[in-house]
């Protein structure tokens, strides 16, 4: 990890995601939503120096990297801080969709069921 | 006066003769005619307000519309849906020839207001042969009574039905309420209906209310953008004024934009008064507003308003139009060989909403553009006009209508709608940006009894000994306003906050503590700590990593110069150098065990907390964080042990509450969590955190009932449903 250039507050979150999809809840999860998710994560401004992230709630896996096996049912494009803020409930995607902050591309039914639901939550030290 | 020879010559308007009861200008007429002078005279002195209440419940489809106010017609074609037993009335009124009444009908428009006593009062006089209820009484109490009705209908599972109701002298904004209020009720009432039944239900009582329906039609998205609609206000749940009315907000802050009267005065403004482009808008209102519920009945209909638009436009005398591509084109919609698909054309319709419906079209393939159909009929292909526009993809065409419309947008289309929306959202929650955006910057509460108290900084300690954090953030506060360079007022402030469950105000203290006193350890720890819950870890690295330099048995180890990367490699190293050195110095197998976490080693982390726990084992905070490194390396269970203990602790430890409540939320419990988060937030209501999170564990345990309460974060509420 750690290599200060480009620190993600995400890939610490999305970490967290992958072990907790192993976990029961996170199987529940896996079968509720069925889905492969595509997420472009962005340090600072929106479309550059993205991380690729797969979100596959099909398998239960989180990956960095695009999806190899298709296309994703949604593919996500927001910004570090924001997808932070989406997935701990702090800002609403439809919010965050309606002030550009996050871009959709794909199945719109797919990408309502991108809620905050599906992560995990950190806990605090 | 037109009006009047309509009143009085009665005949020709209701040749059937018979159906004077079902036929309401009919009776009223009778009524006027064999009621007082006095109301004769009445009625001449205001020859056409008995219209207002009754032809918009008793309009429908006719030429005259055509040349009526731009945007009613929508209106008009709703009532038609919905009183559909006035027909014989419909038929008869078309076939009289009536121009004039038109005129008078316009010109009344602007006199409503004052005028509604009266026309109240005498409408009620012919009206009350028709229904069984008579609307009699002040305004107030007729719309009570009437909202009441629709209540009941609900109770009885009768479908609503529109009523006439005399004029209310209903303001802009009252409707406007009314209908954000009665849909949201409707929703509440036919929660086991269907979603058409419920639109039913709210167009009939608006439509009696005389409320604009094509309001209702602008705000929902019709098609599939509604079902995101509907999604929207469901998860918005209680922030419904904002939520639920952020349409007709947004519409009352660019009310040019929005509205499609303003859009076509516009367009006239630019292209003369042909008035064609009202027609034209009509005409796409229209095909909207039916293909909402019927697609294929949009289309006929369509065709039918074409083609009276055709011969509207055909009726024009200015040659230079009767010449236009525009009527080439528009006769051949009308003949068929060329239709609409509703929801493209309601798009390029309302300005503002197709901008966010050609963004949506770009993401949703499924659309077929409205350019790409007219396009498909190659019928067109010899018409310059369809020609030129079909080249042109939807949103460049948009586009170029936002400029003639307003001169001119942004570029990016999206970013123009979304822009100004977040002016208005901004404007919405100027306060909670703030403390959003200026991180850093330490918030006071607004009232603090502290503030004027002798010893501020003794009355925080007292108050954080006993555990009653809240308070002793109040007290403390009031000591660093009272001294702002107190360095353990500011520390304590944000370990308050900290274990408060507020990292931003723990961090925005911490950060004064350590302006005042840039070599104490403890806040440099906490700093570290709060940085790392933040999952902002450079930051929570150079803390750590200052920790090590500033402490006097350890600063040796670091090298001397600070390089201006921190790796994180290099700085674990380090510490367990010091590790090694002083292995029963707790504080260092904290600081390791933060390290660990934020290179997210959690076993190696929960070792090294473990280790402090034995040297310290009444730290609180210790058993804490052993929890939450459990918790996020997944070993749930364990977490809730040890946050147990730290509650042993320390009962009234919100953050080990929250934790708690994540946890349960985390293995999937989420009536427990929610228990939990509800404990957490009755000790401090400002946990924003843990309200966020509470209200997914409601919605992820289906209690959307408790969602309001969750909004309007009335606690009491949840307390008494969520015992712990």
């Amino acid at each position: 990890m750690a290599d200060s250039d480009q620190q993600l507050k995400s890939d610490a979150f999305l970490e967290q995601m992958k072990t907790h999809l192993t976990t029961d809840a996170g199987k529940e999860i896996t079968k509720k939503i069925g889905l492969v998710y595509q997420l472009h994560i962005a340090p600072k401004k929106l479309g550059f120096n993205e991380v690729i992230y797969t979100v596959d709630l099909k398998k239960g896996e989180v990956k960095k990297g695009a999806f190899e096996g298709g296309k994703p049912d949604a593919t996500f494009s927001f910004k570090d801080e924001d997808f932070i803020k989406i997935a701990t409930g702090k800002m609403n995607p439809q919010i965050a969709f309606m002030r550009g902050a996050m871009k959709i591309k794909g199945s719109i039914s797919a990408a309502q069921k991108f809620t905050p639901d599906i992560f995990p939550k950190p806990s605090k030290m | 006066m037109a009006m009047r020879d309509l009143v009085t010559g009665g005949a020709s308007c209701n040749d059937s003769g018979s159906s004077s009861s079902s036929n309401p200008l009919g009776s009223l007429a009778n009524a006027l005619i064999g009621s007082s002078s006095k109301t004769r005279d009445r009625l001449k002195e205001i020859p056409t307000s008995t219209s207002s209440g009754s032809s918009n419940q008793f309009y429908s489809n006719s030429d005259e519309q055509l040349t009526a106010l731009p945007g009613s017609e929508s209106e008009y074609q709703f009532n038609q849906h919905s009183a559909g037993q006035d027909v014989g009335f419909l038929h008869n009124y078309r076939s009289a020839s009536h121009s004039g009444f038109t005129e008078a009908w316009d010109d009344i428009q602007p006199e409503r207001e004052s005028n509604f006593l009266e026309s109240r009062h005498i409408y009620n006089e012919g009206f009350a042969t028709q229904t069984q209820q008579s609307w009699d009484g002040p305004p107030q109490k007729i719309l009570s009574g009437f909202l009441h009705s629709f209540v009941d209908s609900s109770r009885f599972g009768a479908p609503f039905r529109p009523t006439a109701l005399p004029m209310l002298g209903l303001t802009k904004g009252e409707k406007q309420c009314i209908r954000n209020r009665s849909s949201i009720m409707a929703r509440h009432f036919f929660a086991d209906k269907s979603e058409e039944y419920i639109n039913a239900q709210v167009d009939a009582l608006l439509c009696s209310l005389d409320i604009d329906n094509d309001i209702q039609l602008k705000g929902p998205l019709p098609g599939r953008v509604r079902e995101l609609e509907e999604y929207w206000n469901e998860s918005q749940g209680l922030r419904a004024p904002v939520a639920d009315g952020w349409v007709a907000e947004y519409r009352q802050n660019k009310p040019e934009l929005f509205n499609p009267n303003g859009w076509a005065n516009l367009f006239e403004q630019e292209h003369g008064p042909n008035g064609w482009a009202s027609e034209f808008e009509h005409d796409q209102a229209q095909a909207v507003s039916l293909n909402q519920s019927n697609q294929h009945m949009s289309r006929l209909a369509g065709m039918e308003q074409t083609r009276i638009l055709a011969h509207t436009l055909a009726q024009n005398n200015d040659p230079k139009f009767k010449n236009s591509r525009f009527l080439q084109f528009v006769s051949k919609m009308s003949r068929g060989e060329l239709f609409v698909e509703g929801n493209q054309v309601k798009e390029s319709s309302i300005s503002a909403s197709g901008d966010w419906g050609a963004e949506y079209r770009q993401h949703h393939d499924g659309g077929l553009s409205w350019a790409d159909h007219a396009r498909e009929k190659e019928l067109l292909g010899d018409d310059k006009w369809v020609d030129e526009f079909s080249k042109l993809n939807v949103q460049d065409w948009v586009g170029e209508f936002e400029h003639q419309a307003e001169g001119a947008v942004g570029e990016d289309i999206m970013d123009s709608w979304a822009s100004a929306y977040d002016e208005y959202l901004n404007e919405q929650s100027v306060a909670k940006h703030n403390s959003d955006s200026s991180k850093g910057v330490y918030v006071f509460s607004d009232m603090n009894p502290y503030v004027g108290h002798p010893d501020p900084l003794k009355e925080g300690q007292e108050l954080f000994r006993k555990g009653l954090l809240s308070e002793s953030v109040l007290a403390l506060e009031a000591e660093v306003l009272k001294n702002p360079d107190n360095a353990e007022g500011w520390r304590l402030l944000g370990i308050a906050h900290a274990e408060n469950d507020d990292d931003q105000q723990a961090i925005a203290s911490m950060m004064r503590a350590q302006e005042v006193d840039p070599t104490n350890l403890e806040v440099l720890l906490a700093l570290g700590v709060s940085h790392t819950n933040e999952l902002e870890q450079s930051t929570a690295l150079k803390y750590l990593y200052q920790w090590l330099r500033n402490h006097s048995k350890y600063g040796t180890l670091s090298p001397e110069e600070l390089p201006d990367s921190l790796y994180y490699a290099d700085v674990a190293r380090i510490f367990n150098e010091a590790a090694q050195i002083s292995p029963e110095d707790a504080d260092v197998h904290i600081v390791l065990g933060v390290l660990y976490n934020l290179s997210r080693e959690y076993d190696k982390a929960i070792d090294s907390f473990k280790t402090a726990i034995k040297l310290k084992p009444h730290d609180y905070s210790l058993w804490n964080k052993l929890g939450a490194t459990q918790a996020n390396s997944v070993q749930s269970a364990e977490a809730i042990d040890a946050y147990q203990q730290a509650l042993d602790l320390k009962p009234n430890y919100v953050r080990a509450w929250a934790n708690m409540g994540i946890s349960y939320a985390n293995q999937g419990m989420y009536e427990e969590s929610i228990r939990y988060y509800v404990r957490a937030l009755a000790m401090n209501p400002k946990a924003d955190n843990a309200w966020q999170y509470l209200r997914i564990s409601l919605s992820c345990a289906s209690r959307n009932d408790m969602l309001e309460a969750c909004d309007s974060r009335n606690i009491d509420v949840l307390q008494k449903e969520f015992p712990l």
